[in-house]
């Protein structure tokens, strides 16, 4: 799983080792073979695009068929093996039919067979749930799940999107303008981000960052809380803050406060939310505080 | 009536007074005898039936139609290959598409006396190749079969608008197709068979019903300036017979007949092609 921001050159991470784009520098290794000079057909990966790539003029079986038709694979088994992916994605009733009459949820299960029919040896996936509706988004994620326990196959996945990161992740490598900030299981990097961007990144909510004075501390340049880690208190709490926004998310809130000029974000339930201009005193376990640097880095 | 409609008229207008007056007109001079001096003779079907019975006009036809059959595809072949070849961005790629556009922009008289001097026999710089390849060179221009050749070729570097168009229509095509087809490990040809090339096919058929039309006349003026439509008869194609006809004969009534028919046999080829490639259409 690798995730960053957009420009943070996942997506080159992910071309260059599908072939498309050649490297400055390293090597990239499929299994135990090397395969930095060879050609993107050479190297038994199978890469599932962003904007699904499907060829148009063709129909669904040809569409999947065709990394086997290039390999000049016998008919007899391209039909089996077609067969078994449309079965593994359902999408039996549709193999007759051109990628224009599909609905995006089809096409992304078309482009996921074409994958999966090679049995190649790793998966590449560009943003595969970003050009679905949200409420696709999650039947679809929970397919390529499922097909990623199905067939074993280690899968590399590019995604913005953190939520999906942690969903799907065993381990989430965590890019910024080009360069590897952290890599690990997704609640290490939940609970132990090594700098702030990864704090900030990893999260339902970017993690709040604040002088250590202002919680009584004295180590560390700056000291981050997540939002969903902050109590309301009727009063006497670590910090007090003013209620700016108040956002519902349904079974809660998020509230945007300050303290002094520094924002807090407060994830609350919904039946304790304050209103906008009140005063709210917010409580913390030491546990849940981070400490970093001025540089940015976690001190352990 | 919506205003940008309006602006159509002026247009119109010309095309009306310029085109359709002149050739409604001109069809109906194929139902007369006219000589230009006198006037027109209603003659009903006479100067059809004249044509048929011409053998001149039959050889005529004939060399259109195998000036066509060397002529379209060659034009085809070349636009695919010069769009592959020239499509991506490269050291000197724009240079090569200037180059391949070049020859269509040079006018048609100058064109032609161009090529006579490329396919001069004695001094010209063809003959100079195949003779220090220690080879014969045809005699070109002064044998049938090698002078409709060199005429049907001199056509097949004048493809620079179907170029442009062919260019475009591959410039479109997404890139993602060709890259997820490299993953697949499709190779070269194998891409060019089952995803560029139907791609374009919409865009191919198009340039083929254009070159079929647009065929028939461009070797008007090489064999007019070239061969003068001969040796033994081999490059009278059908512009220059009617040519002929017209305005050394003066036999104006008959020239528009035999218009008139070409007019004809060019919609049923188009017709024909456009039938036999439904398959195409459906990419």
């Amino acid at each position: 799983m690798v995730v960053g921001p957009s420009g943070s050159g996942k997506s080159t991470l992910l071309r260059c080792v599908a072939g498309l784009e050649k490297l400055d520098s390293g090597r990239i290794k499929v299994g135990p073979k090397d395969v930095t000079d060879a050609t993107p057909g050479e190297r038994d990966v199978a890469m599932v695009f962003q904007d699904y790539a499907l060829y148009p003029h063709l129909d669904v079986t040809t569409n999947i068929s065709f990394p086997l038709l290039a390999r000049k694979v016998d008919q007899a088994e391209i039909a089996e093996k077609v067969a078994r992916a449309a079965q593994m994605l359902d999408i039996e009733d549709v193999l007759g039919r051109r990628p224009g009459e599909l609905s995006g949820g089809e096409r992304r299960r078309v482009s996921l067979a074409r994958a999966v029919v090679r049995e190649p040896a790793a998966f590449l996936m560009d943003e595969p749930l970003s050009s679905l509706d949200a409420g696709l988004r999650l039947r679809v994620l929970e397919e390529i799940r499922s097909l990623q326990r199905a067939t074993g196959t280690t899968t590399l996945y590019v995604t913005h999107d953190q939520t999906e990161a942690m969903m799907l992740g065993t381990r989430v490598a965590v890019l910024r303008l080009g360069r590897l900030e952290q890599v690990g299981h997704p609640l290490d990097l939940y609970d132990r981000p090594v700098n702030t961007f990864v704090a900030r990144f990893i999260g339902r909510t970017p993690m709040n960052l604040l002088p250590p004075k202002l919680l009584g501390l004295d180590r560390g340049a700056q000291v981050g809380v997540r939002a969903e880690h902050l109590r309301l208190v009727p009063g006497g709490g670590r910090l007090e803050a003013a209620v700016a926004a108040v956002d519902h998310l349904g079974a809660d809130v998020l509230i945007e406060s300050f303290a002094g000029d520094h924002q807090v974000l407060v994830l609350a339930p919904r039946d304790v939310a304050p209103s906008v201009g009140e005063s709210i005193s917010l409580d913390l376990r030491d546990d849940d505080l981070h400490l970093f640097d001025g540089e940015g880095t976690a001190l352990r | 009536m919506r205003g940008s409609d309006r602006l159509a008229w002026p247009y119109l207008l010309g095309l009306a007074a310029l085109v359709a007056l002149p050739a409604v007109a001109a069809f109906g001079l194929a139902f007369t005898e006219y000589s230009g001096l006198t006037s027109p003779e209603f003659t009903g079907l006479d100067n059809f039936s004249r044509m048929i019975g011409e053998s001149a006009f039959w050889r005529s036809l004939g060399n259109s139609v195998i000036y066509i059959a060397i002529s379209v595809p060659l034009r085809l072949l070349a636009v695919v290959a010069l769009t592959l070849l020239l499509h991506s961005h490269f050291r000197g790629s724009s240079t090569g598409r200037a180059s391949a556009y070049l020859p269509t922009v040079i006018p048609d008289v100058a064109y032609s006396l161009l090529w006579l001097w490329l396919l001069n026999p004695l001094y010209g710089p063809l003959a100079g190749i195949f003779a220090s390849l220690g080879l014969t060179s045809p005699s070109w221009l002064t044998e049938p079969t090698s002078a409709r050749f060199a005429v049907a070729i001199m056509g097949v570097f004048q493809i620079g608008e179907g170029l442009v168009i062919a260019l475009a229509a591959r410039r479109v095509l997404p890139e993602h197709l060709f890259e997820a087809a490299r993953v697949d490990g499709a190779g070269a040809w194998f891409t060019f068979k089952r995803i560029t090339l139907p791609l374009l096919a919409p865009v191919l058929l198009l340039l083929t019903l254009r070159d079929v039309i647009l065929a028939l006349q461009l070797n008007f003026v090489p064999a007019l300036l070239m061969t003068d439509g001969g040796p033994r008869q081999a490059t009278t194609f059908l512009p220059l017979y009617v040519y002929r006809q017209a305005f050394r004969y003066f036999r104006l009534g008959y020239a528009s007949a035999v218009s008139l028919t070409m007019f004809v046999v060019t919609g049923l080829a188009i017709y024909a092609l456009y039938r036999m490639s439904k398959r195409w259409r459906l990419a």
